[in-house]
């Protein structure tokens, strides 16, 4: 036997004791999550004076960091450790929005822990505004004057062949000018394709012999109607020339017919649902509109140079207004109904801010066509000199107030109508990761930032079905630093397990991690990284 | 004698529980072919709520499983069919437990308390291979901590984040 040393064995006890105490140390557990203040998911009031984060077992922090609703991420370094839970100071001057917590701390073993939480001040962050500041503004001046151009050829031009060959046939000719109007009208359309093109393809004013660009132009919708349109304006001047001739009636309603349905082919209004009621709505909109406006150059004409002629037309026209009129206000109210979901969007979205100007100025208009049928037409009818004057210079403002409109009504073109910005918003991302345990379909509505629906159907692999306990969607961004966020989904009548009330704070590259709880004892994690837009 | 001190000491190092935050087994080595007793350490609850109770699956291989009771809580023993028949000192097993659970009791989240199984690691399994024990703990309101993850190949129990407790399997030790 060796010869013990005293020395020798109590140094093999200390050690001994010394191993002992580290193990009855390390039976100490890693930290796990038990409160928070403000609470995951809550809409406080008013910014929170502390951030209090509670732990099973006292803790250090590696990172606290409070993602602000702009994207920006702020270090939170002023903190204390009260027993176990951390209180954090937020930075001053919070505003409203969204904001997520993201924490990494460290337990007694060393073992680090992280999460996330989502809280939000006031109300929770509204949509940030479409990226679309990088529209060039010569394309879309040019665009806007062509159209207004469009709407003065279609309805002055083809409208006041109309009503020239309609109301006032007169030997004399007819107003000078609608010609003029068509033709400029007939080039604008043919330019338009080319801006359309521009605009499609997001370059600025280049060389109009580029072809892609003139591709482009005719690929849109647009391209039906700028092929209507021009044969619209032909057959117009081609009764024009006629005048008064049967043949000039039949092409004249030809190319009004025509027209409406030019601007029915295509624009925001034509391809609202239900399509079979707006479409025809727009057709009866653009055609009444075409017929009253159009006669009012016409009648002006007629009243200073024909008075005989024009006296009738006006009659004719007194009586044919109503209708068209009613016509108009019906197809023009649906429409706007349509494409105004709710009121509320008529101030808040360009759409119905435009659409409010728009009525302003349709009331004073209709303003002044009640002074002249009521006033001003009988003492024209009894063959008063002034009062002819009088209609007449009536008629120009009139003229005025319907150019405007056409200015106004052409901005249309670069707002979507609210039916339309839900439907964006409203675009699933939908994604299918497989492994080899199980599968899932996961569609998270809508995909962008903001708060989201996350649901998911689960298969086994071969797309055999998959009964889950439980379904956990985490989701988390190292590069945004957010730690993982947790939501368990609910499995719902269809199937499909959702999360709700989920928020994704910020666009970005997340990674999307689905935990599935096949059975009490069997676990698969599907994981997939998924482009969360802005 | 040093040397017996040593062994002592390196065994009872080895034995410690490395991966504090986890349920773990405490013994982390067993030789294939004999008896085993599976100490299963719980350092905590669910999210700082108390454990009720405590499910362990037994895995394919494993058989003679003899849980061993604990004061305050009810013991539940569940059979099933093995996958195959196995050899227990000369007596042909296909069927035994399949899974023990200790319910009815509350281990608070800042107490430790040990669970153990008598089971026998049969020669069918292989040695130098890790043999995972899955183990569930269940407590109010429907928390659970599931330590059920088993590492696929090429990865390691590090690597997850709920890994079940393991025993790395070692040649039958001669003469028993």
């Amino acid at each position: 036997m060796r010869h013990r040393t005293p020395v020798r064995t109590a140094f093999a006890a200390i050690v001994a004791i010394m191993i002992w105490c580290c193990l009855a140390v390390a039976a100490m557990a890693h930290a796990s999550l038990t409160a928070v203040v403000p609470a995951d998911g809550a809409v406080v009031g008013a910014p929170p004076r502390t951030l209090s984060l509670s732990f099973s077992e006292p803790v250090s922090p590696l990172v606290l960091r409070l993602v602000l609703p702009d994207g920006q991420a702020a270090d939170l370094d002023r903190f204390v450790l009260r027993d176990r839970t951390l209180e954090i100071t937020p930075p001053a001057a919070l505003g409203s929005g969204t904001y997520v917590l993201t924490w990494r701390v460290i337990s007694e073993d060393g073992h680090p822990v992280g999460g996330s939480t989502i809280f939000s001040i006031g109300a929770p962050s509204a949509a940030p505004p479409s990226a679309d500041e990088t529209a060039d503004w010569s394309v879309r001046g040019a665009i806007w004057t062509a159209r207004v151009v469009l709407y003065v050829g279609l309805f002055f031009g083809i409208g006041g062949v109309f009503a020239a060959c309609w109301l006032t046939p007169s030997e004399r000719g007819g107003p000078r000018g609608l010609s003029a109007a068509v033709v400029i009208a007939f080039l604008a359309s043919a330019l338009s394709v080319w801006l359309q093109g521009l605009d499609a393809l997001g370059l600025p004013i280049t060389s109009m012999l580029d072809p892609a660009v003139w591709r482009a132009g005719f690929a849109t919708s647009f391209g039906m109607t700028v092929i209507v349109l021009p044969a619209a304006f032909l057959l117009a001047l081609v009764a024009g020339r006629l005048a008064s001739t049967p043949l000039a009636r039949s092409l004249s309603v030809t190319a009004l017919v025509a027209g409406g349905l030019a601007l029915a082919l295509s624009g925001h209004a034509s391809t609202a649902a239900p399509q079979w009621l707006a479409r025809p709505a727009v057709f009866l909109h653009a055609m009444t509109i075409a017929i009253w406006v159009g006669a009012l150059l016409p009648l002006a004409w007629a009243l200073r140079h024909d008075p005989a002629v024009g006296r009738a037309g006006l009659q004719r026209f007194s009586r044919l207004i109503p209708w068209a009129v009613a016509i108009l206000v019906l197809a023009g109210g649906f429409l706007a109904v349509i494409q105004v979901h709710e009121p509320a969007s008529l101030l808040t979205t360009a759409y119905g801010r435009v659409l409010l100007v728009k009525l302003g100025l349709l009331i004073l208009l209709f303003g002044l066509v009640g002074v002249n049928r009521w006033i001003l037409t009988k003492p024209v009818a009894e063959g008063e000199g002034n009062a002819t004057r009088r209609l007449v210079r009536s008629i120009a403002v009139e003229t005025l107030i319907v150019v405007t409109i056409f200015a106004v009504a052409a901005t249309w073109r670069f707002t979507p109508p609210p039916r339309a910005l839900a439907v964006a918003v409203a675009q699933p991302l939908s994604t299918h990761i497989h492994s080899d345990k199980a599968m899932a379909e996961v569609t998270i509505t809508p995909a962008k930032a903001g708060l989201v629906v996350a649901s998911a159907f689960i298969l086994g692999p071969d797309f055999t079905p998959l009964d889950p306990k439980e379904v956990t969607f985490v989701f988390s961004n190292a590069e945004a630093g957010v730690e993982p966020m947790r939501r368990k989904a609910v499995l719902g009548d269809d199937g499909n397990w959702r999360a709700e009330a989920l928020v994704i704070p910020l666009a970005g590259k997340w990674t999307m991690r689905i935990n599935v709880l096949i059975s009490d004892f069997e676990l698969v994690r599907l994981e997939e990284v998924i482009d969360i837009k802005p | 004698m040093f040397k017996t001190t040593i062994t002592t000491i390196a065994a009872l190092a080895l034995g410690a529980g490395s991966a504090f935050a986890h349920a773990t087994l405490q013994l982390k080595e067993a030789p294939v072919g004999s008896s085993y007793r599976a100490i299963f350490q719980v350092p905590h609850g669910c999210e700082g709520k108390p454990t009720n109770v405590v499910r362990v699956q037994i895995p394919e291989g494993v058989i003679a499983v003899k849980p061993q009771p604990k004061a305050g809580w009810t013991l539940e023993k569940i059979k099933g069919a093995y996958a195959k028949s196995y050899d227990y000192y000369g007596t042909p097993t296909n069927e035994g437990v399949k899974e023990i659970i200790w319910s009815g009791g509350s281990l608070a989240d800042d107490e430790y308390d040990e669970f153990v199984l008598r089971v026998y690691l049969t020669k069918d399994l292989k040695a130098g291979e890790t043999l995972y024990f899955p183990v569930v703990q269940e407590c109010p309101d429907g928390a659970a901590e599931r330590w059920i993850e088993i590492p696929a190949e090429g990865q390691s129990a590090d690597d997850l984040e709920l890994p079940a407790p393991g025993v790395k399997l070692l040649e039958t030790a001669g003469g028993h």
